[in-house]
């Protein structure tokens, strides 16, 4: 019952405090930020820039017939202008599935596009045996490597017939059929559910902590009846309330019906129970916030690194496996995909129950001797 | 009711000690003043009496509970009022007053009762935060009564507030001591301590120097002096004489029978003096 009295005086007392506007008003900001910044889509089609008028017109129509032919999406290209360097330029734009072709009709465009504008300018020109070469314009930092696919691919360096054959053998085994993939928005919602829900209890449970602290609260607390577990507890719970309350600010109008919520609101409250408890035992070896800032900042900068891998999964080495936020972002994936893993999330999410077990069971061994000091 | 042996404490784990081998005992329905200079380690001890501290070397016995292991139940007996006020400043007075009753499992006094036996009767519904300091205080005072507790310990308890109200604090105290409640009181203030305690302990520098009744002090230590003015030709001259000092005892005699006197007043030593006395030390 005391438990319970401690967790409404400080529901109210919260919802009287800066902190939790803050924390909600951060919500409502990241919601305006993928409804109205974060396309569903992201175009991934490269632009190329081309300059084909040193060829003889009759090469020229036979690149264009084969673009047409075998890549163009609708078998037509399109006349546009392209600025650059402050001039318009003509090209014949082709759009393929990954691709953007422009042929401009300048080569002084070309230039100016790879100089000004940073992108990648190739002229074509007639081989000496007869074929095409393709002159790159590059920015310079380009490694080695890169430079020596273009010319293993255009250049004919090598024989390509013999790489192609070597492609064509290799075996593309379907791993999962149809799988589900969430779109660029919904890709995000992880991302803030993990830093703005899950770690910032990390941070606000400090700072109620060395508030009461500073204002004698602590102590007043201490020489009561009531267990410091109960006072530990009340803020937590307060903790867990506003991450809910944050989380589903932040789905609902993204994910709608979509997700699956039991699974999201285990795992964001089993998070945001770790994360408390490990700002509890923080807050009991400093005096106050300012002391503490190092210790948050150091835990906070680790806990960002999974976000690369999440980002980028080609960059997924395996001791980043051991970061919690890396199995916070995966579980809160699985949680808002059709058909996400259940099972993933709720050994997740047991796992940082018991981990926030353990540190809220030490929190409350040292806050026993730390409370009042 | 409090019983201490041999308490030591340290902050730095060291040899440094804030309180060194101090031992005393309180018995049930005394008023005992624990006196001294800032630094002098009365927090210490009261925050080790009071569970605050954790007790590092020492016997302590709090209302029969053994302070080595302290039981949550323990709180439901005492009470204690702060020298600096800590109250939630984002709720009112009575709910302030209202979430501490909670926390005990003892009959609690209705706020509204507290309220207005501290005279903030009609600011109940005030935010704390808005409260002036001495309002605050009174609100810190009178919380510490929420539980009915049967020992209490009081932190300055007149600290910042101004004559009429400290009287009355005074008045609640006493009243509450005639009720049979124990009252350990550390302060500073030497004329509360005299009204109000039946025994006091010197402290300083982390010792006990002396136990005793503030009367026993007074005959054992203290001096009645004779503030007497008088005329010497043109001159108005003052001088301050002991009753106690044949040589004084014979200059008095010598002023009456020579000079007229203007004023004279017989001045008995204040614990603050004998304090002095004793320490060597002042109350500041």
């Amino acid at each position: 019952m005391k438990l319970w009295h401690s967790f409404v005086k400080e529901l109210q007392l919260s919802s009287k405090s800066w902190y939790f506007y803050i924390e909600v008003g951060m919500a409502v900001v990241l919601l305006l930020i993928l409804l109205l910044a974060v396309p569903e889509e992201t175009d991934s089609r490269t632009d190329e820039y081309l300059y084909a008028g040193g060829l003889p017109s009759d090469y020229v129509d036979l690149i264009y017939k084969g673009l047409l032919d075998d890549e163009d999406e609708d078998s037509e290209y399109e006349r546009v202008q392209i600025k650059t360097g402050g001039d318009l330029f003509g090209a014949d734009l082709f759009v393929t599935d990954t691709r953007n072709i422009y042929f401009v009709d300048d080569r002084e465009a070309v230039l100016r596009l790879a100089k000004e504008d940073k992108e990648v300018g190739i002229e074509i020109i007639p081989g000496r045996d007869g074929g095409l070469d393709y002159l790159y314009y590059l920015q310079g930092y380009e490694s080695q490597k890169l430079k020596n696919l273009y010319m293993v691919l255009q250049n004919n360096k090598v024989n390509y017939k013999f790489v192609e054959r070597h492609m064509d053998r290799q075996t593309v085994e379907t791993i999962e059929k149809d799988p589900f993939v969430l779109n660029n928005r919904e890709n995000i919602v992880p991302v803030f559910l993990t830093y703005n829900g899950s770690l910032m209890g990390l941070f606000i449970i400090a700072a109620y902590i060395f508030l009461d602290k500073k204002e004698g609260i602590a102590m007043a607390y201490a020489v009561t009846a009531s267990k410091v577990w109960h006072y530990l507890m009340s803020k937590i719970g307060v903790m867990m309330v506003t991450t809910i309350s944050t989380g589903l600010i932040l789905v609902i109008p993204v994910m709608g019906a979509r997700a699956n919520y039991p699974l999201l609101l285990l795992l964001v409250v089993a998070t945001a129970f770790a994360f408390s408890s490990l700002g509890l035992v923080v807050t009991t070896y400093y005096r106050d916030m300012m002391q503490s800032f190092g210790a948050f900042f150091i835990i906070i900068v680790a806990m960002i690194l999974p976000n690369i891998s999440y980002f980028a999964p080609s960059w997924e080495p395996s001791w980043i496996k051991y970061f919690p936020t890396y199995h916070i972002l995966e579980g809160f994936k699985e949680a808002i995909s059709i058909g996400g893993s259940a099972g993933y999330v709720v050994f997740v999410s047991i796992g940082f129950l018991a981990a926030g077990l353990i540190l809220f069971l030490f929190a409350n061994y040292r806050f026993k001797k730390t409370l009042t000091i | 009711m409090i019983s201490v042996k041999n308490l030591y404490h340290s902050y730095s784990n060291d040899e440094k000690y804030a309180v060194k081998d101090v031992s005393f005992e309180i018995t049930e329905g005394e008023v005992f003043g624990f006196l001294g200079p800032s630094g002098a380690g009365k927090s210490t001890t009261q925050g080790i009496l009071t569970g605050l501290l954790q007790l590092q070397k020492g016997d302590v016995t709090v209302a029969g509970y053994d302070i080595k292991h302290i039981k949550n139940e323990m709180f439901n007996k005492i009470g204690m009022s702060f020298e600096q006020s800590n109250v939630y400043s984002k709720m009112t007075g009575k709910e302030n007053l209202e979430f501490y009753r909670k926390l005990f499992d003892v009959k609690t006094r209705e706020p509204q009762e507290l309220l207005d036996l501290v005279g903030l009767g009609d600011k109940g519904d005030i935010k704390a935060g808005e409260y002036s300091k001495g309002m605050k205080h009174r609100l810190t005072f009178a919380r510490s009564m929420i539980n009915n507790p049967t020992l209490w310990f009081l932190d300055e308890p007149t600290t910042g507030l101004d004559p009429a109200i400290a009287s009355e604090i005074k008045s609640i105290i006493k009243e509450k001591n005639k009720e049979g409640v124990t009252i350990f009181l550390t302060t500073h203030n030497m004329f509360i301590a005299d009204e109000l305690c039946d025994r006091v302990g010197f402290i300083v520098d982390g010792e006990i120097k002396l136990i005793d009744s503030p009367k026993n002090l007074k005959l054992l230590y203290g001096e009645k002096f004779v503030d007497v003015e008088y005329v010497d030709g043109k001159e108005t001259k003052k001088e301050s004489l002991s009753f106690m000092e044949k040589e004084d005892i014979g200059r008095l005699k010598e002023i009456l029978d020579s000079y007229e006197i203007r004023t004279m007043h017989t001045k008995e030593a204040t614990l603050e003096e004998i304090f002095i006395k004793v320490t060597g030390r002042e109350l500041v």
